[in-house]
Parts: C-alpha cells; structure tokens; sequence
C-alpha cells in the first residue's frame, strides 16, 4: 500500500509532477506557440498577465466589471493579433498599450455620454475635470485595516479624478512599478514627457489626498 | 542658489523609485532643509499609499469567459462574412430592382409622352377623286400589334400616290384629320384582305359567338359617338363581316 501515514512521510514526500509551462519560457516564445496553434502557451500567456491587465484597467476606469470586459477585449486583440505581432520590444509593453488604448477609448466614450460617479461631484466653473465630493473622514478609527482601507479607497477615488494623460503614467510607475523607458514605450511618448507627468499627477494627488498625508 | 538645488534635489526623489536611496548631496540637503524634507515625507507617503493599491485579480471565471469569447469570434468571423455576403446580396438585389424600375419608368414615360409623334400610318394611300363635301375629324382605331395599317394622307410631306407599308409593333391610335380631305376609297378586294382600313360609315358593332355545338348568339353595339367625333367606328376590322367566316 503506498499511502502516507504520517507527517513526516508527507514532509519528504517526493513533489507531484506536473506537466505545467515553465515560467522560463518567454513571453514572445509563448506568442510564437501560439501562432502556430498551440493553444496552452495562450493560456499560459493570459494566466501571466490576466490579473495585472484586469488591476491596471480597474486603476484607470475605477469600474471592475467593465475593467474585466476590457482586459478580455485585450487578451482577445492578443490573439487576433498574433500573425502580426513583433519582437521589437517586450511583450508586457505591447499588451499594456492595448489595455491602456482601450482604457482610454472607453474613458471618452463615458466622457462623451456624460457618465459621472454616483458619489456626487463638483463641477468647476471654468470646465476643469470634474472634483470628487469626498470630504475625509476624520473621526478615529480603532481598526487600522479599516484606516488603511480606506485610504486606499480614497486615493483610487483621487486617481480616478485625474485627466487620462495623468492617470495612465502614474498608474503605471507607482502602482505597477514600471521604469520610465517603459511607460514611455507604453505609452508612445518620450521618457521626458513621463517624468513630467507622473510629477503633475503626484501633485493633483498630494492637492486631494492632504487630509490623509 | 538654494531654490535652484531644491528643485534638482525634489526631482531626483520624484525619479526614485521607493526602494532607492537617494545620493549623498540629496541626502545631505534633506538634513538642512526643512521645506525639502517635509516635501519628501509627504511624497514617500503618497506613493506608499498608491503603491499600496496592490493588483486587483481577475475574477475566476476570466479564463474560461476569456476561452469561450474566444470561440464567439472564430465562429462568428464566419458568420459575420456570412452576414455580410448576404448584406451585399440584398443591397445588389435591392439596388438592381430599384434600377429596372427606374428604366421601366422611363421607358413607361417615354411612350407615354411620345407616342403621338412615334406613331406613324403604315402607309398612306394616294386620295381618290372627292367625294361629297367635307368631313370631320375622326379618330380611327388602328389594329393591334405587328399588323400593317394603310392608311391615307395628302399632307404636304407626301408624295401623292406613294404607298409605304409601314409595320407598327404596338396598338396605337391614330388621329387623321380628314376633315378636309377625300375620304379613302376602299376597293372591294381591299376591303375583304386580313388587313383592313377602318371605315367610317356608322354601323352598329356586332359579335357574333358560336358555342362549338351549333349555337350562335351575335351581341350589337350601337355606334358610340361624342358629338361630331365617332369614338368607335361601326364598320371596324372587329365588326367585319366575312362570308366565309361567319
């Protein structure tokens, strides 16, 4: 009978094989699989970003459901794309573009039908992006996961005021941890304009998030 | 001096990232200035607070959602080239039909509009001697398709005495202005040819029917006039009596 009996049989037990992609295998290996038919490396290649993508488009529309459709939509360009797709550069950069461009169409469609938070906004008289109403909370509270919760809650609000241009790069830097040269190749603009803009955003967030600071 | 050296020091702590030191000049200002310091502390917390937000995962379901839009688009490629195949048949149809009736209106107006100035007598004979006075206008009905009107004119255009037979491919009327001119004058052999120039001396119109088992019925029209202008000729081809027809 080869069964475990004991803890310290299950401790030295000899790790279960299995048959899963190597996480050595590039990125650009896995799309050249998957040009070939291989339909695992595609699924490797979407278990690797699917939750990153799906983060990175929630940061930018604030809204999940729509975030998964467009992370979907992004994979799904992936694969209708993948005759063409180059090696130029990395794959994280070319799958980013294509979240960030459908993130960014689907911010002016709701520009153009006028969709606003239910949390309410001031709309400033000299047509500036419209101001969250988000009065911080001052009271105390006892749990500090609930402050940190909060927090961050208020901040993704503040984030989500940002105008589009602001938002993509700061997402991008100092919630994904990207390099300039990177956002900048995401974004097809230079490093120069990055900078610049991850400080102008660094500095409408300081502006609304002062009462957390 | 100094604005300019905290503006390179704050630049360098934007670029850093959170797990970089900065240099040893930056650091060194940081100790004496104040306004840079708290500026560093509040940036620091900041980016700890956004760099807090963490990665939001994907519903589990998203593979196999992911799987079966997957599946949508390859099998709806097919039917959206189906689709669009079958758009453009409907457009070409609906485009064809719509041409056709366009060019059988115009056809349609085109006779209607033209079709006294394209009707043209099978032939006009050449006048016999008058007879009694003037007679008015009548309007003659001319047979029907592929036959072969004879008719008579002395209008200026023709040559008396010149016989053309002209084929007509429609039913027409003809208006022939014999007011002033010698009636024809049919001669008898003319006068039982298939072809046969309408009359019009005032006779009823009469039809004769037999039933294939010996019974015959003959219906009368009386001569339909209007005023002075006969509409129907009496002794017209439809009214002609044969003897060895009837």
């Amino acid at each position: 009978m080869n069964t475990l009996t004991t803890i310290d049989e299950l401790a030295f037990a000899p790790p279960v094989q299995q048959e899963v992609l190597e996480d050595t295998t590039s990125d650009h290996a896995l799309l050249e699989a998957t040009r070939t038919g291989d339909e695992d490396a595609f699924a490797e290649l979407v278990s690797r970003y699917r939750n990153q993508i799906t983060s990175y488009i929630y940061r930018m529309t604030s809204d999940y459901d729509s975030a998964v459709d467009l992370a979907q939509e992004t994979f799904v360009r992936v694969y209708r794309a993948r005759d063409r797709y180059q090696r130029s550069y990395a794959f994280s950069t070319y799958i980013y573009r294509i979240a960030t461009n459908l993130a960014i169409s689907e911010l002016r469609k709701r520009k153009r039908r006028k969709l606003v938070s239910l949390t309410g906004f001031f709309q400033s008289s000299d047509g500036a992006e419209p101001q969250e109403l988000n009065p911080p909370d001052c009271r105390p509270l006892q749990d500090s996961e609930l402050v940190d919760a909060e927090r961050r809650h208020a901040v993704q609000r503040a984030i989500g005021t940002l105008p589009e241009k602001y938002r993509a790069p700061l997402i991008l830097r100092d919630v994904d941890g990207r390099s300039y040269d990177e956002i900048a190749r995401i974004l097809e603009t230079s490093e120069g304009t990055v900078k610049s803009r991850i400080s102008r955003a660094r500095g409408f967030l300081r502006e609304k998030m002062r009462a957390y600071l | 001096m100094r604005e300019t050296k905290c503006e390179t020091v704050r630049r360098e702590l934007e670029e850093l990232m959170l797990s970089e030191d900065c240099s040893m000049s930056a650091t060194q200002h940081l100790r004496e200035c104040g306004d840079c310091r708290e500026f560093h502390q509040k940036q620091t917390k900041l980016r700890q607070i956004v760099g807090s937000l963490g990665v939001v995962e994907a519903p589990a379901d998203f593979d196999f959602r992911l799987r079966a839009r997957l599946a949508n688009e390859s099998s709806g490629a097919g039917f959206h080239l189906r689709n669009m195949q079958w758009s453009f048949a409907t457009k070409g149809f609906a485009a064809a039909t719509m041409i056709l009736l366009f060019i059988g209106g115009v056809v349609y107006l085109r006779t209607l509009v033209h079709q006294p100035e394209t009707l043209e007598l099978a032939q006009r004979q050449t006048p016999e001697p008058p007879q009694s006075g003037p007679r008015p206008v009548e309007r003659n009905v001319v047979v029907p398709d592929h036959a072969t009107v004879v008719a008579s004119d002395n209008g200026p255009r023709r040559s008396k005495g010149v016989e053309r037979p002209v084929t007509s491919k429609r039913a027409s009327l003809v208006a022939v202005d014999l007011g002033s001119e010698r009636p024809p004058v049919i001669s008898d052999s003319q006068r039982h040819s298939p072809i046969f120039p309408i009359d019009a001396s005032l006779q009823s119109l009469r039809f004769s029917f037999d039933d294939g088992r010996g019974n015959a019925r003959t219906i009368s029209v009386p001569t339909i006039t209007f005023g002075s202008q006969r509409v129907l000729p009496a002794n017209n081809q439809f009214a002609q009596k044969r003897d060895d027809i009837w």
